[in-house]
């Protein structure tokens, strides 16, 4: 008995390692499987609106994953994509209405993007593909991952957008931290004249693809790396 | 791999030769710039030429290929010249290395250098300019009969890299094009006419100095199309279908749309109808897809110059046709005896 | 698979069937239904008083907030005048929002319309005091091409604050207008035709309110 509950243990913990991998980096929902790019590339002009949405997106994803798996068993093929549905826009109307009375001015900013989080394939896919099908820890951790995954982009890319278009880094976190947080913003030279194509629309896709070369050719190098050292093996192998 | 679209194998004979006739060409329009405006251009063109070996280089090391053969191939030099031509001619240094070095990086290299390139790398390298730095894009040096100042290389120079020139107030140099002076004109009810002859004193033989650049890239140009360094469907679609309809809406409204010879000599227009949208990488190759592909363009630059957010629309006219050439070339391609379906 | 499944059903499973299935879908919407409305419940004051404090932080950027102490949002009128409509760039009627102190007026604000912008119409809510000069101008609103026109914005250059202080008299009605047409105001490299249309709307809305002065605290 307790050998199978160590070994269950064991085995979770595996789980965890491979869901961690594939949310951050491996299955990177905006960088690998290139889902919610609208939001994505619309309010990702500089750090802090990348901050906001990413956080809002975060949330809807670890909640409607948790309560897609706790109720997995209870619903039928039939109604299992409106239940779904039910259930993001449920979470999806709740972020939108207590940020709006929290964070009123973020929100503003942000406007249509957080009542279109709805539309972000990532959370009916990541409902949908596995906490309809996984137990609710995994779902949980998975949630949590996918969605910290999505959010690091999206800082990174408007944090880039943001430097170069603008010449400043986390401009207007008070909106989000309050008064103090004005004092966070960091200034890269004042001539800085800013190269305004990085904070409108094609600067979005610019920068997620140098993203996305990026992330190939890390994989690439770590490939080849790979390859390299199991070269001899492989060769004796074959 | 479809033999239609210029597979571009790399024949560095034939692609430098061709290359040095568009560099001629485009010498007559070079003198005359440098005669209206000074030697602003000169001063530009050194500091692309310097750049362009720069990028190329670097970018064909991190490529891990040959640097010398492709550098000196001459097709970057195309590029750069013509994104020269769409900089204005005191524009601070920084204007021209950062367009040049992204329309190389990204118009190019990152597609997988000369022959892969959907868009055409100068008109890139403009939009850039265009969208990132409009403050600077639109100071035009005013020409010298307007300001009553002539620009020596030296003043040229400092000015460029430092913003002074000794003794001369800099907004008594620059000013809008006429382009400009016309959109401008009209958001105050000004009528075209009225505007235009605003720009009287500039004007020599009746053209003014914008008009005689045009000339000048049509004088060149002419002289491609008789090596047949060109090919004729691509000046002819552009120029006939911007004509026309700048035809149809001045006599429609002379007040609102200006005549049809400023149309066609001012802004970019001559030197994108004979060395812009002649590209064969970036252009359409069917006989009658490069008649579309030009007469698309020219509708297009006539669309967002009169109703756009800018005051010239060659740069995002002919991009927004580079991405419809894949479609143009399916629709337009002549039938092949012996084959059926797909090639 | 579910089509296997059902074809063995017989027809009253089915039925049953059915019936599980939209019960479940019933429950399941009205249990989100009732969570709803619960956080509605609990943040719609919220954001009332949100919305309240942002319109009032913005009109406090045209009217400085120390100048009144009554509640602008609670004391409107509305300009229904076609010919002052015009001038403020509009056909819907325009709120007024009055400012009292100690029951003396001490100025209104009101949103105008430069309809005459480089690309599209801009938005702007201005304040003036009793004696008819601007107390403030702001532009909310607008599609500008960014780099150029846009210096409109307080957040990209100080021109917009060059209003604060000037009233519209007989004259000085031609200095309303930017250098370049010989008046008082900058306007910006490569850009006249956006502070142009400002400069003009504001002109516009001042001679509205100059024209309706006595009428205005009524």
């Amino acid at each position: 008995m307790s050998d199978s509950m160590a070994e269950q243990k064991k085995s979770a913990w595996q789980d965890y390692k491979l869901i961690i991998e594939n949310g951050l980096w491996k299955n990177n929902q905006a960088l690998v499987a290139l889902l919610g790019l609208c939001p994505l590339l619309a309010v990702s002009n500089n750090a802090i609106n990348g901050l906001g949405l990413g956080l809002a997106t975060l949330f809807v994803l670890v909640v409607s994953n948790t309560l897609v798996s706790a109720i997995r068993n209870l619903v039928s093929d039939e109604i299992r994509i409106p239940v779904f549905i039910a259930i993001i826009a449920t979470m999806v109307t709740i972020v939108d209405l207590t940020m709006n009375a929290y964070f009123h001015s973020l929100h503003g900013i942000l406007g249509i993007f957080i009542p279109l989080i709805v539309t972000n394939c990532a959370i009916l896919g990541r409902a949908e593909a596995y906490a309809s099908k996984n137990k609710v820890d995994r779902a949980i951790v998975d949630g949590f991952f996918m969605g910290i995954g999505f959010l690091i982009v999206l800082v990174v890319l408007g944090g880039m957008r943001e430097i170069i278009g603008n010449g400043t880094l986390f401009d207007q976190a008070h909106l989000m931290f309050g008064e103090s947080a004005k004092a966070w913003t960091i200034h890269f030279g004042k001539d800085y004249q800013g190269v305004l194509l990085a904070i409108l629309p094609p600067g979005a896709f610019i920068g997620l693809g140098l993203m996305i070369a990026f992330k190939n050719y890390m994989d690439q190098k770590k490939t080849a790396k790979l390859q390299n050292q199991l070269g001899i093996k492989v060769a004796v192998n074959g | 791999m479809n033999p239609l679209t210029s597979p571009f194998t790399h024949n560095n004979q034939s692609v430098r030769k061709v290359m040095l006739q568009v560099q001629i060409a485009a010498f007559p329009a070079l003198m005359t710039h440098t005669y209206l405006f000074g030697f602003g251009i000169v001063v530009q063109w050194t500091l692309a030429v310097v750049t362009l070996i720069v990028v190329e280089s670097l970018m064909l090391k991190l490529r891990g290929r040959p640097i010398k053969p492709y550098v000196t191939d001459m097709s970057g030099m195309i590029t750069v010249t013509g994104l020269v031509f769409c900089v204005p001619p005191e524009a601070p240094w920084w204007i021209i290395v950062t367009g040049s070095s992204f329309a190389l990086v990204f118009g190019k290299h990152l597609y997988g250098g000369l022959g892969y390139n959907p868009f055409n790398p100068a008109m890139l390298g403009y939009a850039f300019l265009l969208i990132s730095f409009p403050l600077q894009m639109t100071q035009w040096t005013l020409p010298a009969s307007l300001s009553g100042h002539s620009i020596g290389f030296i003043e040229s120079a400092s000015y460029i890299f430092t913003g002074q020139i000794n003794g001369v107030t800099v907004d008594a140099l620059t000013g809008a094009t006429p382009l400009n002076e016309v959109r401008t004109g009209l958001s105050q009810g000004m009528s075209v006419q009225d505007s235009l002859t605003n720009e009287v004193k500039s004007k020599a033989y009746g053209i003014s100095s914008w008009g005689w650049v045009n000339v000048a890239f049509l004088v060149g140009g002419l002289w491609l199309l008789l090596n047949r360094t060109i090919n004729w469907q691509y000046p002819v679609g552009f120029l006939g279908a911007l004509a026309l309809i700048s035809f149809v809406f001045h006599q429609y409204d002379p007040d609102t749309y200006p005549p049809v010879m400023f149309t066609l000599l001012s802004g970019g227009t001559m030197l994108a109808a004979f060395f812009i949208i002649t590209d064969p990488v970036t252009a359409s190759t069917t006989p009658l897809g490069k008649l579309v592909y030009a007469a698309g363009i020219g509708v297009l630059v006539y669309i967002i110059r009169n109703w756009g957010a800018f005051p010239d629309g060659i740069a995002f006219a002919v991009l927004l046709m580079n991405i419809a050439v894949p479609l143009i070339d399916l629709y337009t391609r002549p039938r092949v005896f012996g084959h059926k379906g797909k090639i | 698979m579910p089509t296997m499944r059902t074809s063995k059903l017989s027809f009253k499973q089915l039925i049953m069937a059915m019936f599980t299935s939209a019960g479940k879908l019933v429950i399941f919407v009205l249990i989100s239904i009732i969570l709803l409305l619960v956080v509605r419940f609990v943040t719609a004051p919220v954001i009332a008083e949100a919305e309240r404090q942002t319109l009032l932080n913005t009109f406090d950027q045209v009217l400085p907030n120390n100048l009144y102490d009554n509640d602008p949002l609670e004391n409107q009128m509305q300009i229904t005048d076609t010919d002052y409509l015009e001038l403020l760039g509009t056909t819907e009627p325009v709120i007024i929002y009055r400012a009292y102190n100690n029951n003396q007026p001490a100025g209104v604000i009101f949103q105008t319309i430069a309809p005459n912008g480089y690309s599209g119409n801009i938005y702007i809510l201005m304040g003036v005091f009793p004696d008819g000069r601007v107390s403030g101008v702001r532009v909310i609103k607008h599609a500008e091409t960014p780099g150029l026109g846009d210096k409109i914005e307080l957040a990209k250059s100080n021109w917009i604050l060059e209003f604060s202080g000037r009233g519209l008299r007989d004259e000085n009605r031609t200095r309303w207008a930017v250098k370049k047409d010989n008046g008082d105001f900058d306007q910006f490299t490569g850009a006249t035709i956006t502070p142009r249309a400002v400069v003009g709307a504001v002109k516009n809305a001042l001679t509205v309110i100059n024209d309706m002065r006595d009428k205005l605290y009524e």
